[in-house]
Order: C-alpha cells, then sequence, then structure tokens
C-alpha cells in the first residue's frame, strides 16, 4: 500500500511537471509574440559591424526599363527601399526619402527603390509627383523583395534597407522612415570591419 | 468433489480464503490497491493542510467537469472574437471602430476584445484546459501501463463458484496436471502465474486479452498526440490570402501577402518560397433552366515557381483541389473581375492597372471598385456588371455572372486622396472628403470608350477587362500527425471495445484414493455480450483435459463436471451460472 501511495505520487508530480512545462512554453509563446506594429513610423533594426546578413545579389530592370545589376553597387552604402505606388505609408514617405537623397546622394550613397505589386505607370506617375529622381526596380512579381526577405526579416511595405559597402545589411526600417532613424542608420553603416 | 474441496479449505484461514476469492474478481485492469483505493476523492483534509488543499487544487483542475466548462469558456470567449474586428486580421475596421465608438472602444481595448485570440484571459482558459486535458490523461496513462503489467490474481478457493467451470478427474499427480495445463494456456499466449515458493496448494491464474488495455493506452496516448499535433499546427503553421489578377505574379512573402496570419513562432524568413502567376481565370456558369447563373466550375490555371529562379511549373487550381507547393497548399476561395483602366492627368499617365472589383452581389457579379491616381488628383468610384441591363431605363443591373455584355458606371473625384498624410488605407476605399465630385457622374461606359473629363482635368479609358482570384494559402505541419493520432485513436477504442479481459484458473488436488488429480478449471470475464467467451472457454477447458489426462488423448474418459453438470456428460461441459443475459 505504502509503494502504490508512492507511485501515485510520482505519477501525480510528473502530470504536474509536464502541465508546468507545457504551460511555461505557451506563455513564453505568448509573450514572445509577434509585435509588428502598423504604426505610422516604422521600427528600426540595426545590426552591428560583424553581424550584418549579407544582401542578395540580383539582376532586374528598372521601371524605365534600364538594366539594373545590384552587384554594381559594391563600394557605396545603399539605401534599398521596398514600396507601392498603392501603399499609402509609401507615399507618405516619399518626401522625407527625397530629402535625404538630396543630402545623401552627393556625399555617396545610392537610393534605389524597389517598386513591389504595382505597374510602371502608375509607380512613374508618383514619382515623377513627388519629384524622385532616384531609379526603381520593377518589381510587379516580387521576386526582389523576396530575396531580400530571406536574407531579412520584412513584414510589411514599405521596409527600408540600409547596406553598408561590403554589401551587408547595416539596418532595417519596417513602415515609413523618419530622418533621425535614418541618419542614424547611414551613421552606422559607415563603420564596418 | 466438494468435501475434498472443503477440507482445502479447512487448510487456509476463512478470511484469507475470503480476500483470495475476492481478488480474483477484483476489477480487470486494477491492480490490488487501486481497487482498494478507488472511490476516494472529495474535499481536502488530512494533517498537511496546503499539500491537502494543493492535492484538491489539482483533482479539480483534472476533473472532466471543469475541463467541459474550460471548453464551454474556450468558446464563449471566441464570440467577441467574431463579432468585433480583431486587430491582426482586420485593423482598418478597428480603427474605424474607434472613431465610430469613442467611448466604448477604449474600454473593450482594455479587455483586448480587440486581439481576443491574444489576451490573456484567452490565453488562460487555453493553458488552463489544456493542464487539465494533459493531467487527466497523463496519470491515466501511468494507470494504464501499470494495468497492463499487473499480474493474473491468485487462483481463488473455489473455483466451481465462477462463472464458468468444470471439473474432472486426472490420471496425472496434481503438480504434473496443472504443469499440462499451464503448457495448454502458454501454448495459447495466456500470462500465466503460478504458486509462489512456499505457497501451499497446486495452482494456476491465467490471464489475456492484454490487448484492451494496449488500445486504451493507445486512445490516451493519440488523444495527447492530437492536442501536440493541434499545438504544433498552431506554432508553426501559418494562413494566408492573397488576391491575383490574370497577369499577375505574386512571391510567398510577408510584404506581398494581402493577409497574413502567421503561427507563434513563425517569422516571415520560415515561408515557403515559392512565385505564382495566375495565367487565366475560367468560370462557367449553368446558361439555362431552373438555376441559370449558377457556377458550374472554376478552373485557374497557374504557373509557379518553388524557389526564386527555379523552373516554372503550371497547374490549375480548382475548388477543394488546391496546389501543393513546397508542403504549402494554395486553395481557390473567391473571385471576380478586374476592369482595366488607363487614367491621363495634366502630366500624362498617371494610372494604368486592372483594378480588382470586390463582388457586392454573388450571383450576379455586379461588383464595386475604385480608382486612385494621386499624382494625377483624381479618384473614381466605379460599379461594375459582368452583363449589363437597364432595367426601367434608368437603373444599372446585371443579369448574369459571365461578362457577356460587361460596363462600368463611374463616378469622378478630384482633389486630395489622402494617401501623402501616409495613414494606411484601404485600396477599396476612396477618401472623398478633401475632393469634389466632377460633372457628369455616373458615367456609363463599355469596353473601350473614354471619359474626357471636363475642366481639362484629365481623361479615363476602359481599356478592358480581367478576372481575379483570391488564393488562401495554408501550411499546417500539424495536420498529418493530427489524422494519424485521429486514426490511432479510433483504432485504440475498437480494441478495447472488442477485446475482453478473461481470466482462466486450474487447480488440482490429489484424487480421492491418493492417485491422480481432481482438476478444476474456472473462467472469468468481466462483459461477454457476445457469448464468445462461453465457447472459448468450452474448448480451453477440452484441451486443458486433453492433455492432463495422457491415458486418453482424444477425450477425457469419464469427466465429472460442475456442480450443475449431470454425469452422463462424456465431455466436460462449462458450467453457465450467469453473465449468459449479459
Amino acid at each position: 500500500m505504502v509503494f502504490k501511495a508512492k507511485r501515485r505520487t510520482v505519477v501525480t508530480t510528473a502530470a504536474a511537471v509536464v502541465v508546468l512545462l507545457v504551460a511555461a512554453l505557451v506563455v513564453t509563446v505568448f509573450t514572445h509574440g509577434n509585435s509588428s506594429s502598423a504604426s505610422d513610423d516604422g521600427n528600426m533594426v540595426a545590426y552591428p559591424a560583424g553581424h550584418r546578413p549579407a544582401a542578395p545579389d540580383f539582376a532586374a530592370t528598372s521601371l524605365t526599363g534600364a538594366p539594373i545589376n545590384f552587384a554594381s553597387y559594391r563600394g557605396k552604402i545603399v539605401v534599398l527601399n521596398v514600396w507601392g505606388s498603392w501603399c499609402a505609408p509609401c507615399v507618405g514617405e516619399g518626401q522625407t526619402l527625397k530629402y535625404l537623397d538630396e543630402e545623401y546622394g552627393p556625399k555617396g550613397i545610392a537610393f534605389l527603390g524597389d517598386d513591389i505589386q504595382d505597374t510602371p505607370a502608375d509607380a512613374l506617375a508618383f514619382l515623377r509627383s513627388a519629384g524622385i529622381t532616384y531609379p526603381s526596380v520593377n518589381d510587379a512579381n516580387g521576386a526582389v523583395e523576396q530575396r531580400l526577405a530571406i536574407a531579412v526579416p520584412i513584414s510589411a511595405t514599405p521596409t527600408t534597407l540600409v547596406i553598408d559597402k561590403t554589401g551587408h545589411v547595416a539596418g532595417v526600417i519596417e513602415g515609413a522612415v523618419t530622418y533621425p532613424d535614418m541618419t542614424t542608420l547611414l551613421n552606422d553603416a559607415a563603420v564596418t570591419q | 468433489m466438494t468435501d475434498v474441496h472443503s477440507t482445502t479449505s479447512k487448510a487456509a484461514p476463512a478470511s484469507e480464503a475470503a480476500d483470495l476469492d475476492r481478488e480474483a474478481t477484483r476489477p480487470f485492469g486494477t491492480g490490488p490497491a487501486e481497487a482498494a483505493e478507488s472511490g476516494s476523492g472529495g474535499a481536502p483534509g488530512g494533517s498537511a493542510t496546503g499539500a491537502g488543499w494543493g492535492r484538491w487544487a489539482w483533482r479539480q483542475l483534472t476533473s472532466m467537469r471543469t475541463a467541459l466548462i474550460l471548453l464551454f469558456l474556450l468558446a464563449l470567449g471566441s464570440v467577441p472574437g467574431s463579432i468585433l474586428p480583431q486587430q491582426g486580421s482586420d485593423p482598418a475596421s478597428v480603427t474605424q471602430y474607434f472613431t465610430s465608438h469613442p467611448a466604448l472602444a477604449p474600454w473593450l481595448n482594455r479587455l483586448g476584445l480587440f486581439n481576443v485570440f491574444a489576451a490573456p484571459w484567452f490565453a488562460a482558459i487555453y493553458i488552463l484546459l489544456f493542464a487539465s486535458l494533459v493531467g487527466c490523461v497523463v496519470p491515466r496513462t501511468f494507470k494504464l501501463v501499470g494495468s497492463a503489467r499487473t499480474p493474473p490474481p491468485r487462483a481463488p478457493r473455489n473455483l466451481t463458484r465462477l462463472p464458468q467451470s468444470v471439473t474432472y478427474p486426472s490420471a496425472l499427480p496434481p503438480d504434473a496436471a496443472v504443469d499440462a495445463a499451464a503448457t495448454v494456456l502458454g501454448g495459447q499466449r495466456f500470462r500465466l502465474r503460478r504458486p509462489a515458493a512456499g505457497d501451499a496448494g497446486h495452482w494456476l491464474a491465467a490471464e489475456k486479452g492484454y490487448l484492451r488495455e494496449v488500445g486504451n493506452l493507445l486512445f490516451h496516448l493519440s488523444l495527447l498526440g492530437v492536442l501536440l499535433s493541434i499545438a504544433l499546427g498552431g506554432l508553426f503553421g501559418y494562413k494566408a490570402d492573397e488576391l491575383v489578377t490574370e497577369g499577375q505574379t505574386f512571391s510567398d512573402t510577408t510584404a506581398q501577402l494581402a493577409e497574413f496570419h502567421p503561427g507563434r513562432l513563425v517569422s516571415g524568413s520560415d515561408l515557403a518560397q515559392f512565385s505564382l502567376t495566375l495565367d487565366k481565370f475560367t468560370a462557367n456558369y449553368i446558361n439555362s433552366g431552373a438555376s441559370i447563373g449558377q457556377p458550374a466550375e472554376f478552373n485557374a490555371n497557374v504557373s509557379y515557381t518553388t524557389t526564386p529562379g527555379g523552373a516554372t511549373k503550371t497547374d490549375s487550381i480548382q475548388v477543394n483541389h488546391p496546389l501543393s507547393v513546397d508542403s504549402v497548399k494554395v486553395y481557390l476561395i473567391g473571385h471576380g473581375y478586374a476592369p482595366e483602366f488607363t487614367v491621363r492627368g495634366r502630366g500624362g499617365v498617371a494610372y494604368q492597372e486592372a483594378t480588382p472589383f470586390i463582388p457586392a452581389n454573388t450571383n450576379t457579379m455586379l461588383s464595386d471598385g475604385v480608382v486612385k491616381a494621386p499624382s494625377a488628383s483624381l479618384g473614381f468610384e466605379g460599379v461594375f456588371v459582368p452583363t449589363a441591363y437597364m432595367a426601367g431605363g434608368t437603373t444599372l443591373e446585371s443579369i448574369f455572372p459571365a461578362a457577356n455584355n460587361p460596363e462600368v458606371s463611374l463616378i469622378g473625384y478630384s482633389g486630395n486622396l489622402g494617401l501623402n498624410s501616409g495613414a494606411p488605407q484601404s485600396i477599396y476605399q476612396l477618401d472623398t472628403s478633401q475632393m469634389t465630385e466632377i460633372a457628369g457622374g455616373p458615367h456609363l461606359m463599355t469596353p473601350g470608350s473614354t471619359w474626357t473629363l471636363p475642366g481639362k482635368l484629365g481623361s479615363i479609358t476602359y481599356d478592358g477587362t480581367k478576372q481575379w482570384v483570391s488564393l488562401a494559402i495554408t501550411y499546417d505541419p500539424g495536420q498529418i500527425p493530427a489524422l494519424v493520432c485521429g486514426i490511432l485513436a479510433i483504432a485504440g477504442l475498437l480494441l478495447s471495445f472488442f477485446v475482453r479481459r478473461r481470466r482462466v484458473f486450474v487447480r488440482a488436488l490429489p484424487g480421492p484414493d491418493g492417485v491422480g488429480s481432481v482438476v478444476t478449471v474456472g473462467g472469468l470475464t468481466r462483459t461477454d455480450a457476445s457469448g464468445g467467451f462461453e465457447d472459448e472457454f468450452a474448448n480451453l477447458a477440452v484441451d486443458i483435459a486433453d492433455a492432463s489426462s495422457p491415458s486418453s488423448p482424444s477425450s477425457p474418459s469419464s469427466p465429472t463436471a460442475g456442480p450443475a453438470a449431470s454425469d452422463d456428460h462424456q465431455k466436460p461441459e462449462p458450467n453457465n451460472q450467469s453473465e449468459t443475459g449479459a
């Protein structure tokens, strides 16, 4: 009888431990969460030098039909903006990017758009009206965006990547860019190992 | 026979004999101690109050009643999730709810009612339910393992009291007769128990049907497996929706999917890396008879690549015939029309796109949509009809879902579309609060026609009509395990229904004149609705009698049956005292 009672206690304890482990797992998972907020200001992620994911190389055509070979951007800091003319936050951040391009372009920083799920007519009409002059990849089928998303998490449109001179991603802004965030990332990207 | 039996009874204390008889008929599948303990329960007590209360709380949590209450609460908790707009699936509607119910919405938000399935109280119910189920199933599993390993109980004193019994004389001495019976029962794969060293008497206890406990065990483990599979799907699976127009391609990434509901441990880089092009969509409708206009067939011809830059394959997706790509299933869940427009403003082409319109009436496919050309400061609200008919000469209606006579009716607006503010807005809604209506609307257009807007605002051309499909992309790694566990659970349940635990006891006493022995065989089963055990026992009894009577192997010469049997029986006949009508 004593032996049986002991075994029952062991069984109950084992069950309680299993339950607690599962509960702990569930709580961890629930608090871990996927907190991708679609707020007006984007979430910024900066990767320190030496821990930067490599940006994929791609060859594509621009909205105007010119070839774009991303490998040829090596040696420059690149601001790569994933956008679409249908996306209001993308339209909203257009003037910030235009201003950054005018300020940093002469300093050797390259700006490139990746126009997804769009038509060239719609996209060019927006770029013209916004006065944005840097090129954009015609990525209607999203192939370039998919390659980028394999390298770094891209959870929403717009997403902006800052890529350092060695072709590694120094930082990502999900959602519309802000001037302070962008200058922070551009300063970070200047530091490479 | 009875006097022989009674003498042996006297050899042992009467109380012990009663104990043994009780043990023989103890519930199948329980150990002696557990049988004695079963039925205990109730309020907490004992000296160690903390442990007592803890045990009481645990027992309450793992009770069936608590599990059912929690299940009910889970269902009840999901109700607001389907009534109120949810942050995860429809953030725009949540924002809208906040503006239309400024007093109520913050309170609902505090209660987590706009994100029910991630709310702490919902998680609490879920975790408690899981704990309740695990706490019920795990100890039960241990118990079943224990009972599957329990040896048969000792043979009772008086085997003739058992539901089935037969007695016959044997030429073999008692130990040899029991050995012979053991060989027969062992050959029939009974689990055997012999007297321990020092035990008096020659007996044998045999039990069969442990597969019943295996089935029970399988059922409970499979139940746990189903729970874990569901958790697996919830953690690592995802669901997504995407709308594709003919000729359009999308890649399976978070940014490109219209709606994305990831599992808790899914990140964007876990998505299958395929891309898919809708080449052509065909919808066939019944065009005569009572069910005119009913859909007959939908077929989406697609081409896809499984990896970026990989080889292109083609397939067709139909209703209930999804495309399987890289363990992801792509289902066809909706369709509609996408009229193609070109908008020209003062600076040239401002918009050129096949614009998905959403069906307002799925029978006639009359659809609503908007065209936004922010760079030309133009916007249009439109109604599309696949087969136009002017009811009463004034109202545009659709009389058939196929695009037999497509027309579009547009109302134009000029001004600020509100896109520059950067606030997210639906691509199916036009914010006309800062716009003025253009004269001449609603303007009816047929394919190829152009509406030149007054005041040199520009023009809009209706170029043609394409179709779109909405696709559901699902990945559920728990689906197959859940199916397998479900099948195993049913198999286990059937096994535990159809396999009976049955016990056979053999007791041999020295013969009346010191030569040979008197052998009694008794049988017992729990439920025997089909009566199968009677026949099985009769056959076993004959086999045992044959084996223990080497003089006449074919049939025992003159077996003496149990008390109810008469002497003229040639073969041992089972004594059916009970359970015949069970």
